[in-house]
């Protein structure tokens, strides 16, 4: 009789979404928007971020900015901060990783 | 009292090689052949530790991932581990795990940091950790399995595979494994583990991020002052990673070969008399100059073999090096 081999899974699941929260679309146009700029605070990340805004600025008719300098690159933003990006801003751009 | 049925989803073979080749097929190894993770292997796993297949051993938020002793034991398994490692096993989940060793951050980065286990009192001789010669090498079952049994952990639990959460550029053949031991009984130095809260006849593993692994090569100097003024030399040639979070609380890791401890034996000099000498150094003008918070931040451990005149710098990515008691059972 041949012997079978009964192995487990050794992983959290797959690489999918497990829910079902979508993105919200992006927006067509930044005309009028408030633009959320979270600087994870590594390197020159805060002046890249202003550097995008400028240029964004330039080309659309954004109606501001939200400056957010999270703590941390691995944690989110601190309550106060969360809640006035949620509050005010309208878009908001995040970025540079390391 | 341990799990007796795991509950991860079974998969059946007809034969090892098929099995094998599935794992491969479906990302779940480092790239080298695994041990079957069978029902069995891995209760036994779980009852070695006394723990529960549904114990949490910690989460990674960001990841939306809660890390259980029954994950952990699966990867043991498969790593090739014996079933009196997977206390050590769960020990260096849950030091990674915790809050400021920032798995997300180490795990996730571009610089491809690794994770070195460093593991201090009995447990050492218990399980045959190599703490001397070749040590940080291949050739020491326990200390390749044990090290590699965390990466497989952070690869198949934690998600951390290249080209989705581990965007790497390089990375680094630490990430295989990377484990030793303190050589505690070449002097009379204070072991890690003591130096950080626990007691001498405690066993614990230190895992600490390892963004750079630099040797400070000094062959002629013959006096304390001269060794350390080499290792400062390369301290002062990198930056400390640190960020607002993870405030003073950053580590440097210094692996002091028996080539340079003999310098300091010689003189009585202690670990703490190495930081005194070396702190005000990291300095220029009052100002530090390396990104390292504290004295205590510099972990100093007795390890490798006779002959190479060198030492060995573990420089951290983004995370404190975490000190967790392996419980006995």
């Amino acid at each position: 009789m041949s012997q079978r081999w009964i192995g487990l899974d050794p992983s959290s699941g797959p690489l999918e979404r497990r829910d079902d929260r979508e993105l919200r679309p992006r927006p067509t146009s930044l005309d009028g928007h408030v633009i959320g700029l979270v600087a994870n605070g590594l390197g020159r990340g805060e002046e890249l971020l202003d550097q995008v805004y400028e240029r964004i600025a330039r080309d659309a008719g954004v109606s501001g900015a939200v400056r957010v300098l999270k703590p941390g690159v691995s944690v989110p933003p601190e309550p106060a901060d969360w809640a006035r990006l949620t509050s005010e801003a309208t878009v908001a751009i995040t970025g540079f990783g390391g | 009292m341990a799990s007796p049925s795991p509950s991860a989803d079974r998969h059946e073979y007809g034969s090892y090689d098929e099995l094998l080749e599935d794992y491969f097929d479906r990302g779940w190894t480092d790239g080298l052949p695994v041990v079957p993770p069978t029902p069995e292997k891995v209760a036994a796993f779980l009852s070695a530790a006394g723990l529960e297949g549904a114990e949490v051993l910690g989460e990674v938020p960001t990841r939306e991932v809660v890390v259980t002793a029954e994950h952990a034991a699966i990867n043991a398994v498969m790593a090739g581990c014996r079933p009196e490692y997977m206390p050590t096993v769960v020990a260096a989940v849950r030091a990674h795990l915790h809050e400021k060793g920032n798995c997300h951050s180490t795990t996730g980065t571009l610089s491809g940091a690794a994770q070195a286990v460093i593991i201090n009192g009995p447990v050492r001789q218990e399980l045959d950790v190599a703490c001397g010669a070749g040590c940080f090498g291949p050739g020491f079952r326990a200390n390749a399995t044990i090290g590699r049994a965390l990466r497989l952990v952070v690869r198949n639990v934690c998600r951390a595979i290249p080209g989705v959460l581990d965007r790497a550029s390089f990375s680094t053949p630490l990430r295989y494994q990377f484990c030793f031991g303190e050589d505690e009984e070449c002097n009379d130095w204070t072991p890690m583990h003591v130096e950080r809260g626990l007691s001498p006849g405690d066993s614990a593993v230190t895992v600490a991020s390892v963004m750079n692994l630099l040797s400070a090569t000094d062959f002629t100097s013959r006096d304390p002052e001269g060794i350390c003024d080499a290792i400062l030399g390369v301290i002062r040639s990198r930056f400390i990673a640190s960020d607002r979070w993870l405030g003073d609380g950053t580590n440097l890791v210094l692996v002091i070969g028996p080539e340079h401890r003999r310098f300091f034996d010689r003189a009585s000099w202690s670990k703490n008399d190495i930081r005194s000498y070396m702190w005000p150094r990291l300095h220029e003008d009052g100002k530090n100059v390396t990104g390292l918070g504290r004295p205590e931040g510099l972990l100093i451990v007795a390890a490798g073999g006779d002959g190479m005149g060198d030492s060995w710098l573990l420089f951290p990515h983004l995370a404190w090096a975490i000190t967790e008691k392996i419980e006995p059972v």
